[in-house]
């Protein structure tokens, strides 16, 4: 495909700074995107979105000049609609069995939810009036995708719902990992402004420690989604040398200081060491910041990247230079400062298993790069701080939740858990997903505590 | 934003329809679970289709449908070569029965009628009134012909034979409405919607399908649908025939003054809005129904309902013929109006339409000047609106006031 469309920036405009790749769409193309929609009996499109928008529905909407019905209808089941419209790995999920892809290109379906939401936000329309109060309380812990999904979805049903954070903004990942070109910041807060109007609360710069406090500060359930704060170490020789970062603490730098770097510094050769969405995020943002060569060295190969393909092709197109199937050996320094990285090419043990521990090095591929600056990015982890105040409820390996499939209970009556803590790191559209039904469960739970208090009272 | 409450309902010929979207007479109403289905889903009503005595046989034929496309689009017409239901009044009434039985005052239960004699046409309004029928539609239109004397001429091409048959329907209809479903066939619909009003009915069904040849097989030099080798003219229906619907009920409704029930082209609910901004009361589907299915009513509903909020109009009522006083007798346009093409070089793609439009059918106004960017001379353009037309970007060019005169070059 050519890199020229009319809703993508150019290479080269886009290494320039933080613009946002893709332009909205004008209506005529929204428009022209949706009549190629074939509008499929029993769409496939659906069955691969984890929050099961009906999209067929949605397109068709558009295509009937409804945009309003649109919108409504993708909220339904996806409250983040604009986030998700520019955040989903759509090739992996809806857009992986789209009939169109027989005739010529998928639907661009991510680009048309988010063309009916940027709509929708920018003509301020107002949520649905919650049904009416239950004025029993929920507390959410972590206002990432699943936490702002179970609370607008408690909101409507007229829960009293509380979003506890420990950030100075709301928002997760979304707000502290995401990086403006792909997500800009004030695209996620209006959605979030959003849910706010549904009547949700959201307290930040809170951390809760202690879930028994929130028990006894009348919270009749309380739902944790506090994800994957903690940045997963290689354990590398040279890995405590000046200029070595994770990606977690560099996106985060970068978006806070929009744009700029404070606690992080960039230099002018940089090594991204991971194979996954989050390397391909560091490695254009830090060429955005002006670093002259950014190489990626990944362990699996071009087609064995958890990355997503498109993420891939934007990261090339811009100019970062991948290495597959090589694994870092140690980091070169000199005065306490990064000076090189040294890799050695690899082959699998097993075929399809990606994990170091299935990798052989090949004797003979040894190389290095000189870099002055190393980011890893190979994966995330829970916070023991929290694992240590999540009181009585069960955990996994180094603390991620236990929570029963489709209900999300815990081990602990009253509390329910889903997002990148219970299934250890996905995507934001599957965070919502849990999350929808998530609080369907804890309103089932507490309408059958309601029910029983009422009858023991009598 | 500021919205207000609306209500979609609409009354018609003192009939009460929660909604102004109806199933017109044709296959989607010609089975008995497929309108149930269709009546949940939220249409205000159907009309079943067409059916006639046990004694008037009808033959269908297959193929019967043939779809026109333009470009990449399917279906921007729909040709049928279809009859009236094979279905006679012992079973038209029945299902009319279970339908009121099921649905009540909740939903319009309008059947289509046709007959050849006096008596079959009495005989079946009689049956259908006996069956609880809210409304009785009459073709004079089918697009085959009607049951008279005239093999292959319909009811409506007719205007004395129009106003004898009202005459015969209402006289047996008595207080249940009748509307007279008619064609835009003729030379001069004024006359027969006249004759309808006449002869007693309550409304007009405007218009029915546009007969039509949908397109030969040049490898075999046989049209479409090719029954075993031949063709006959088929009725054409759908997106392509809207324009003609909307200039028989605009026509109508200035001249004529009964209440119109509109058909022909509609498939969504700008489509629709403009049936009624035309002074229609209610809207029919069939083709838009027949191609995407009955679930289209969401949209219908929901696009004009936030149209209304918005607009801040609380009752359908309100916008039937609202655009009636803007239709005028090309004499009365002003003469004075000097608008010229303005193009926003920040939308254009720079695909040179416009230029192509206006070298080869209108003024030579348009100059690809240094990257193929097209400049207007406002002296030479007439404001004719080819130009915008044709440029492929909505709100590229537009027609503005202009001050400039016009530099008359005559050669
Ligand atoms: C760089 C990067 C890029 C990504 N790109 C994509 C992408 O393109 N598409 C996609 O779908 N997914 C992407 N993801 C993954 C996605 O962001 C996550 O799957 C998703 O955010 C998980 O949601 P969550 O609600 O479980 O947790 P999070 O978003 O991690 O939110 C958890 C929140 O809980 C707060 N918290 C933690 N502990 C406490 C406490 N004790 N008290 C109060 N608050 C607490 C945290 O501060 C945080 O705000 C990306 C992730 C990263 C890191
Ligand atoms: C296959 C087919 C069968 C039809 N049969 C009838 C009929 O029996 N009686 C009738 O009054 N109109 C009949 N019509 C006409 C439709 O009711 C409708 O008036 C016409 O198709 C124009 O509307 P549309 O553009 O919404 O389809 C038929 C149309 C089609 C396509
Ligand atoms: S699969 Fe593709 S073409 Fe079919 S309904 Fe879904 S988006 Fe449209
Ligand atoms: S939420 Fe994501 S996966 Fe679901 S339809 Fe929208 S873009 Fe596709
Ligand atoms: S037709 Fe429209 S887009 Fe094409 S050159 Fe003319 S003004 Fe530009």
């Amino acid at each position: 495909m050519s890199s020229k469309t009319a809703t993508t920036l150019l290479p080269e405009e886009r290494r320039k700074g933080f613009k946002e790749i893709h332009r909205c769409y004008e209506p005529h193309q929204a428009y022209l995107e949706a009549s190629r929609c074939l509008m499929c009996e029993d769409a496939p499109c659906t069955q691969g979105c984890p929050a099961g928008v009906d999209i067929k529905k949605f397109i068709r909407k558009i295509r009937f000049h409804n945009l309003r019905g649109a919108i409504r209808e993708i909220r339904k089941a996806n409250v983040l609609a604009g986030i998700c419209g520019r955040v989903c790995p759509q090739e992996l999920l809806c857009q992986k069995e789209c009939s169109n892809t027989e005739i010529d290109i998928p639907i661009d379906i991510a680009a048309l939810q988010r063309y009916v939401a940027d709509v929708e936000l920018r003509r301020s329309v107002s949520p649905p009036v919650r049904q009416f109060a239950q004025k029993m309380k929920v507390a959410v812990i972590g206002s990432g995708p699943a936490g702002l999904a179970v609370a607008a979805n408690l909101a409507q049903k007229g829960y009293e719902v509380t979003i506890f954070e420990t950030e100075a903004k709301p928002g997760g990942l979304l707000a502290y990992g995401i990086p403006p070109h792909r997500l800009p910041p004030p695209a996620t807060q209006k959605e979030i402004r959003y849910i706010k109007k549904m009547g949700v609360k959201i307290k930040c710069n809170t951390k809760i420690t202690d879930i028994d406090e929130l028990f006894k500060k009348d919270f009749k359930a309380i739902f944790i989604s506090v994800g994957l704060p903690g940045a997963r170490k290689i354990g590398l020789p040279g890995e405590n040398l000046k200029g070595v970062y994770t990606a977690l603490e560099f996106l985060k730098d970068v978006i806070e200081n929009k744009g700029k770097t404070k606690k992080t510094r960039i230099g002018k050769r940089v090594v991204v060491i991971g194979g996954g969405d989050v390397a391909m995020d560091a490695a254009s943002c830090a060429l955005r910041l002006g670093a002259q060569r950014v190489d990626l060295a990944c362990l699996e190969g071009y087609d064995e990247m958890p990355s997503s393909p498109e993420e891939r092709r934007i990261s090339w197109e811009e100019g970062v230079e991948i290495h597959t199937r090589v694994m870092p050996v140690r980091i070169i320094g000199s005065k306490g400062r990064v000076t090189g990285y040294k890799g050695i090419g690899i082959r699998w043990r097993k075929p399809g298993l990606f994990v170091p521990s299935n990798a052989i090095p090949i004797p003979g591929t040894e190389f290095s790069l000189k870099v002055d600056t190393v980011i890893e990015a190979i994966g995330q982890l829970p916070d023991t701080e929290n694992v240590k105040g999540f009181k009585r409820i069960e955990t996994a390996g180094p603390g991620y939740i236990v929570a029963k499939k489709k209900t999300f209970k815990t081990s602990r009556p009253g509390v329910f858990a889903a997002g990148d803590i219970v299934n250890r790191g996905a995507t934001a559209v599957q965070a919502v997903a849990d999350g929808n039904a998530a609080a369907e469960a804890i309103d089932a739970y507490l309408k059958r505590k309601s029910k029983h208090r009422v009858t023991s009272n009598q | 934003m500021k919205t207000i409450p609306v209500n979609l309902g609409i009354e018609f010929c003192g009939v009460k329809f929660s909604n102004p979207f109806i199933l017109s007479a044709a296959p989607p109403t010609d089975d008995l679970d497929m309108l149930k289905r269709g009546l949940e889903m939220g249409w205000a009503g159907a009309v079943l289709k067409t059916t006639s005595v046990e004694k008037n046989k009808v033959e269908l034929v297959y193929p019967m449908i043939s779809g026109l496309s333009f470009e990449n689009k399917k279906v921007v017409g729909m040709g049928n070569i279809d009859l009236i239901s094979e279905h006679h009044i012992d079973l038209v009434e029945k299902r009319v029965e279970a339908l009121k039985k099921e649905f009540g005052d909740e939903r319009v239960i309008a059947a289509s009628i046709m007959g050849a004699k006096k008596e079959d046409w009495q005989g079946l309004v009689k049956r259908l009134k006996a069956a609880g029928v809210d409304v009785i539609e009459c073709s004079f239109s089918c697009p085959q012909g009607s049951m008279g004397e005239v093999p292959g001429a319909m009811l409506a091409q007719s205007v004395p034979a129009t106003e004898m048959v009202t005459r015969w329907v209402k006289d047996a209809a008595r207080k249940t409405p009748v509307v007279i479903k008619i064609t835009p066939m003729v030379a001069d619909i004024v006359a027969v919607a006249n004759a309808v009003k006449k002869g007693g009915a309550d409304a007009i069904c405007a218009s029915n399908t546009i007969p039509s040849l949908m397109g030969i097989d040049i490898e075999n030099f046989i049209p479409n649908p090719n029954v075993a080798g031949k063709t006959t003219y088929s009725g054409l229906s759908g997106p392509a025939i809207k324009p003609i619907t909307l200039k028989v009920i605009s026509e109508l409704s200035k001249t004529v003054g009964l209440p119109i029930t509109g058909t022909g082209g509609a498939v969504n609910w700008i489509d629709a809005l403009e049936f009624i901004l035309c002074g229609a009361t209610t809207v029919q589907f069939c083709t838009a129904v027949m191609h995407y299915g009955y679930d289209i009513i969401e949209d219908l509903c929901e696009g004009l309902a936030f149209y209304m909020e918005e607009k801040g109009i609380s009752k359908v009522k309100n916008l039937i013929g609202k655009s009636l006083p803007y239709i005028v007798g090309h004499d009365d346009l002003s003469r004075k109006n000097r608008v010229t093409s303005n193009i926003d070089l920040k939308k254009c793609v720079r695909c040179g339409l416009c230029y192509y439009a206006c070298q080869d059918g209108g003024h030579q106004a348009i100059e690809l000047g240094r990257d193929r960017k097209p400049e207007v001379d406002e002296e030479k353009c007439f404001g004719c609106g080819l130009c915008q037309s044709a440029c492929p970007i909505d709100g590229c060019i537009e027609l503005k006031e202009s001050e400039k005169p016009r530099k008359i070059a005559i050669v």
